[in-house]
């Protein structure tokens, strides 16, 4: 659940070398966009999903356009706060159109529980990374496999290059944007039914995702996986072990301790040093 | 010229201040809200709004009070924060001059107003916030009233539901991390230590916890055979559905703060048989202010039933809440704090009001207006709130 999100950060990291701080926010949207299509007007789920990853995809370019751009040009890293800023400022806008409440999205999936033994869970908590893992995979093939991905993987590296090659920087930097919201808006579709739809929802998500993507590399869309897998399980076994409170304390340790030992994240390239 | 201008500015300040001074005998008579009316919360500072306007709107249709004057609401946000509970208290009482101040959901911001009311010398009516030390403050002559649920009482009647109705010996304590959550670990202990019962397990969780298995599977293993939960309504959900997953399906006893958001959507099938605590349910058969109240809901707010109302404990608590104070103002006979305070403390003849019918409400030892005789065990089923029998 957290890799999904996580990709996000990823791949606007690999293309622009900045990220969406708000990511988290972006998951909010998807999931009160979706609400607002499904549960308010009552459309299909087909044409809901569709919609609302059409609404995410406008709402990445445009941060993109109106808080990066004009920052990423000055070399300035203050498209930080100014994503941030967008982010507050949908979490009110949310807020003003949605209300204040969290809404239960509903979902066939999440009826009744499989139970396995003394265990059990929802087939929508299972379905989450399953789309994961294949969206992880769509991923790594688009960026390593078409020209388009490799396009951008090359802005990144070398914008200057880049462009001089003819590849129009502002317009790759703005897809990534657009990708890294659909992707937050896939999340949000899927986790609104398991998490239930709240206007501050995003906040811990978002964080916690980051969390995610720094430990598994940022430039690495396996190692985010791998990350997002492993920091979900480490989450529970704390909480079952020692207590609720200790689950953030001991999760983000675990991000400084990674940062000390391998800044590059666990499966992310290792920078070559300049000597 | 400008020298003109500025004399005839003066002027005009000048009877804009001197104005109100000669018209005060028909003035409103002002009653201050303080509480969140935005945040997750919002729903309850809502729902009390309708009540004291509702309430307010009925004192008015008979001519008011003192001779004539109007009621008037006016209404500051504490965004559920302390600090800015404190700021919104001085600014409702000095600047906005409101007789007495209705309080909202957030135990916390209630205790730290505490000081200012006994300061600015303002009755306060609690019509939400249950913490127990919010009323027994321990000043005296004490500011603050309540009609609402105390936990101290609200512990003792979840206690006694638990072991006599239900019959059950084994409780696990799930409650949330907060000012809130202490309160009643402090009163749940304390009421099943009387009846020499130790919770098998205590277990907390935070605020937007989306999974409460393993708390729940820790209760489970450690033998509880029923659970009493204080949590507002995310998390009370979410709870829920853990439960459900782990196929546990044990009684479980809940403090009011599920009823505060939208609980019975957010779990559908799942809450049915939750029990938790109430002072007032609008489902069933009402007193005649039920209906009234009911119809006020519809007419003014749209509410088509009871399934409608908002955090329905927080209307119920402020309409008659609203309805003691008009009485302690008519009493008084005049709308200073001090004067109020002391009618509310002693006030003559009975309110037959929505909850119960008041007799002397308030005593200088007793600022708890409601007890908890005065509660009802309520149940979901089928998305309906149903009173269940205490006996």
């Amino acid at each position: 659940m957290y890799g999904l999100v996580a990709l996000g950060y990823h791949i606007t990291w690999v293309t622009s070398r900045t990220m969406n701080f708000s990511q988290g926010h972006a998951v909010m949207a998807g999931a009160v966009v979706a609400f607002a299509c499904y549960v308010g007007l009552g459309w299909p789920l087909w044409i809901t999903v569709l919609a609302t990853l059409v609404v995410l995809a406008i709402l990445g370019v445009g941060l993109e356009r109106v808080a990066v751009r004009p920052f990423f040009r000055a070399a300035s890293p203050a498209w930080l706060l100014s994503t941030i800023a967008c982010g507050i400022i949908a979490e009110n806008a949310a807020m003003l159109l949605f209300g204040k409440d969290a809404r239960a999205f509903p979902s066939a999936l999440t009826q009744k529980p499989i139970l396995v033994g003394g265990a059990g869970f929802y087939a929508q908590e299972l379905l989450i990374p399953v789309v994961g893992l294949l969206l992880m995979g769509g991923v790594q093939f688009f960026y390593h496999r078409t020209a388009y991905g490799k396009q951008l993987k090359a802005v990144a590296y070398n914008p200057e290059a880049a462009g001089l090659m003819g590849i129009h920087i502002p317009r790759a930097v703005m897809f990534a944007y657009g990708l890294s919201a659909v992707l937050a808006g896939i999340a949000g579709i899927l986790l609104a039914p398991v998490l239930n739809v709240a206007a501050t929802m995003g906040t811990i998500i978002g964080l916690t995702a980051l969390a995610v993507a720094i430990i598994g590399g940022l430039t690495s869309a396996p190692g985010i996986v791998v990350a997002g897998v492993g920091y979900g399980l480490v989450e529970s076994f704390v909480a079952g072990y020692l207590s609720t409170g200790a689950r953030e304390i001991v999760g983000f340790a675990l991000v400084i301790l990674i940062l000390v030992v391998r800044p590059w994240g666990l499966l992310g390239a290792r920078p070559a040093r300049r000597v | 010229m400008r020298r003109a201008l500025l004399f005839l500015l003066c002027v005009g300040l000048l009877a804009a201040f001197t104005q109100p001074a000669l018209a005060q005998s028909k003035d409103p008579v002002k009653i201050g809200l303080a509480a969140a009316v935005s945040g997750g919360s919002a729903a309850s500072g809502e729902a009390i709004k309708r009540g004291l306007q509702i309430a307010m709107d009925e004192v008015n249709a008979k001519g008011g009070v003192l001779g004539g004057r109007k009621l008037e609401l006016v209404i500051r946000d504490d965004e559920g924060n302390p600090a800015k509970g404190v700021t919104i208290a001085r600014e409702l009482v000095e600047r906005e001059k409101t007789a007495v101040v209705f309080g909202g959901l957030h135990t916390t911001v209630a205790l730290a107003q505490v000081p200012v009311w006994h300061e600015l010398k303002t009755p306060y009516m609690g019509a939400w916030a249950a913490g127990t030390e919010i009323a027994r403050n321990g000043k005296s002559p004490n500011f603050v009233f309540r009609v609402s649920a105390n936990d101290d009482y609200a512990d003792k009647f979840l206690v006694q539901y638990a072991t006599e109705v239900l019959k059950k010996g084994k409780p696990g304590l799930l409650l949330e991390n907060t000012a809130w959550g202490q309160s009643n670990e402090v009163g749940l202990n304390k009421w099943l230590g009387q009846k020499t019962i130790k919770p098998v397990g205590i277990e907390k969780f935070n605020w937007n916890d989306p999974d409460m298995s393993p708390q729940l599977l820790r209760l489970k293993n450690a033998g509880a055979d029923h659970i009493i939960m204080v949590a507002n309504a995310p998390e009370g959900a979410q709870v829920v559905k853990s439960r459900a997953k782990i196929g546990w399906e044990t009684p479980m006893v809940a403090h009011w703060g599920i009823s505060g958001g939208r609980f019975a959507e957010l779990t559908g099938d799942l809450s049915h048989g939750v029990t938790f605590l109430q002072t007032y349910s609008f489902f069933g058969k009402q007193n005649d202010r039920g209906q009234a109240v009911l119809k006020a809901l519809k007419d003014k707010y749209g509410v088509k039933g009871p399934e409608e109302v908002i955090a329905p404990v927080g209307t119920a608590n402020a309409y008659d809440g609203m309805h003691l104070v008009a009485l302690a103002i008519e009493q008084a006979g005049s709308a200073e704090g001090t004067k109020i305070r002391e009618a509310l403390e002693n006030l003559k003849g009975e309110y037959k009001g929505l909850i119960k019918t008041y007799k002397r409400p308030f005593t200088p030892e007793q600022h708890d207006a409601l007890i908890d005789e005065d509660y009802i065990m309520v149940v979901w089923k089928g998305g309906k709130i149903v009173p269940v029998a205490m006996k």
